[in-house]
């Protein structure tokens, strides 16, 4: 059994379903990507988990408990942090007074390790706070009861690049430490980077579960090569798809090995290369077939259909799926 | 336990705090007028409201200390405004807290949603209390400061016993906030909702063959004029508003301990 082990689990809306019969499993001690665009049913499957929203059918048990069951899901909540894309502190509360109070529930025996690694200003209204500061309160208050599962909702969201960095490495840390982590998001370089398992979410539905590195591998790399000469006299290596030329720049997605790459690059007058992880939209391609379909569910944000009316779009979002890179 | 009506109380403190302090010295302003109303035409001026508004605000003691403290202060600031205050306020707690993601998280905490609102209701009990500790103070201060003179066991009494009133109020509130997802419109339907409870108590008091229609007011179990003008106090209709209060909140409980929070 693993710590999470989700069953069918369906949340019908009405109009659309924010969950659709998903079925996985989060095993203990590895760090859970749960990737898809906004409004895929992201939160909508964590809220269910957390027992914020009833299934429509199917179940999932949080490490061992049925979510149905509020009972036997509190005994549970004691062991688990949550940290939601939408931080509701209290505007008026300093940040000491909302870890004392959620600490009073659910204790707080990690707090000041916890507190020399991210930093928010303790003493100063919630209100006063910029988005990285809830973000990091947020994290304090998630991880400060040494939870053994931790599900976080787009959790570097709002945090600047070094913070984000700090945060990963974090991960990594606790995951060594046998924590298990469920991280959603909707950027693929912080998946690729901190998770061992990936699920990719769409209008609902799980269409692929599977080892990071294998989802990489399939997606294939984004190439991207300016030429001295002139572009058409590019011949595609072999492995390369979704050939492009224009002018003097060639793009294609390339899922061969790297030495072979550079040594036919060799033979070029190379002005510029760029070679970039595949976008969370290439990937969705890869899965569904090169459909319209499946382009807009990655670059429109917002306007996909299947999530909830919770998946709203969040700060992350301003950070569109198309530029997706990895520095 | 309390955890969560701890923190919701502080949240509401300095809210309370001001409340007490605007209705104290309201109070004190009213009280100021008295001794230069003492002079007019009382009788004129009864005369002068409709029977209805006579019978809803129970004008005719207006004269006295005790039935102009009853009308001006208890009648429309305690029983009308404080009561509409209180539900409007309960019913924006627990939808406010949904709408603004802030139960998320507290659902999060190894908690049952029947617990949140239990405790939620026991910290807007808080205002209540204090409210009924620091009015009565001013008001006898400033009845004692213009030279009158009350019984300070009718005074007392006057608020104890509206706090089974208030509590209902409160508790009107509350369901509305389980029941309606968006806080304002939970606070205006409670306003709407103790509002016309109190119009039709008003109304049907004074008509004949329809008194039972008002029973379903809580303001038909708390009369502040009887108490401070004859000095009657009906413990019988405390009995029934803490009950009615019970109950409420229990279904509030039971509304909130199922189905989806925010959608």
């Amino acid at each position: 059994m693993g710590t999470i082990d989700v069953d069918g689990l369906t949340k019908d809306y009405g109009e659309v379903l924010g969950a659709d019969d998903l079925t996985f499993t989060v095993e203990e001690g590895e760090i859970f990507g749960f990737l898809g665009p906004n409004g895929a049913g992201k939160t909508t499957t964590i809220r269910l988990l957390l027992g914020l929203l009833e299934p429509t059918a199917g179940t999932a048990r949080v490490l061992g408990a049925d979510i149905r069951d509020e009972r036997a899901l509190i005994g549970a909540k004691s062991r688990i942090g949550y940290l939601p894309a939408d931080l509701g502190f209290e505007e008026k509360s300093t940040g000491e007074r909302v870890l004392e109070y959620f600490g009073s529930i659910q204790g707080d025996s990690r707090r000041e390790e916890l507190l020399e690694l991210f930093t928010p200003p303790l003493d100063r209204e919630i209100r006063e706070y910029s988005s990285g500061n809830k973000q990091m309160l947020a994290l304090v208050q998630a991880f400060m009861h040494d939870p053994d599962l931790v599900i976080m909702d787009e959790p570097t969201s709002g945090l600047d690049p070094l913070k984000q960095e700090r945060l990963l490495e974090f991960l990594r840390d606790e995951r060594d430490r046998g924590t298990t982590i469920f991280f959603s998001s909707h950027v693929l370089s912080e998946v690729r980077r901190v998770c061992d398992r990936v699920g990719i979410l769409r209008e609902g539905r799980l269409v692929a579960l599977e080892d990071v590195e294998a989802l990489l591998d399939r997606g294939g790399k984004q190439v991207r090569l300016r030429l001295a000469e002139r572009a058409s006299e590019f011949e595609p290596i072999k492995g390369a798809t979704d050939v492009e030329t224009t002018g003097r720049s060639v793009t294609f997605t390339y899922t061969g090995e790297y030495n072979a790459l550079l040594s036919h690059l060799a033979s070029y007058d190379v002005v510029d290369v760029e070679i970039d992880e595949p976008s969370l939209e290439t990937i969705f391609m890869h899965y569904y077939g090169a459909t319209d379909d499946g382009g807009q569910a990655a670059t429109t944000e917002g306007d996909v259909a299947g999530g909830g009316p919770n998946d709203e779009i969040d700060e992350a979002g301003n950070r569109p799926l198309s530029e997706e890179t990895d520095a | 336990m309390l955890e969560i009506a701890r923190y919701e109380a502080e949240r509401r403190l300095r809210g309370t705090v001001a409340l007490a302090v605007g209705i104290g010295v309201l109070s004190l302003v009213f009280l100021a007028f008295f001794p230069s109303f003492g002079d007019a035409d009382l009788e004129g001026l009864v005369e002068a409201y409709p029977p209805a508004f006579q019978e809803a605000f129970g004008i005719q003691a207006i004269g006295t200390i005790e039935g102009f403290l009853a009308i001006e202060v208890y009648q429309f600031v305690w029983l009308l405004l404080l009561g509409l205050y209180v539900a409007y306020a309960a019913a924006s707690s627990i939808a406010g807290d949904v709408e603004h993601d802030r139960m998320d998280l507290v659902l999060s905490l190894p908690v049952s949603r029947g617990r949140v609102v239990g405790e939620t209701f026991a910290a807007l009990v808080v205002p209540v209390l204090a409210l009924n500790v620091i009015v009565p103070i001013a008001v006898y201060g400033g009845i004692l400061a213009i030279g009158e003179s009350i019984s300070v066991v009718d005074l007392a009494m006057v608020h104890l016993l509206s706090i089974p009133y208030l509590l209902a109020c409160t508790a009107i509130g509350l369901m509305l906030s389980v029941m309606v997802t968006r806080a304002s419109v939970a606070s205006r339907l409670a306003i709407a909702t103790v509002f016309v409870l109190f119009l039709i108590e008003s109304i049907t008091a004074s008509t004949d063959g329809y008194e039972w229609i008002g029973s379903i007011s809580p303001t038909h179990y708390y009369d502040p004029t009887a108490i401070l003008v004859e000095g009657t106090y009906n413990l019988e209709g405390a009995v029934i508003l803490l009950v009615a209060t019970g109950v409420l909140v229990a279904l509030a409980r039971a509304l909130f301990a199922r189905g989806d929070i925010g959608s």
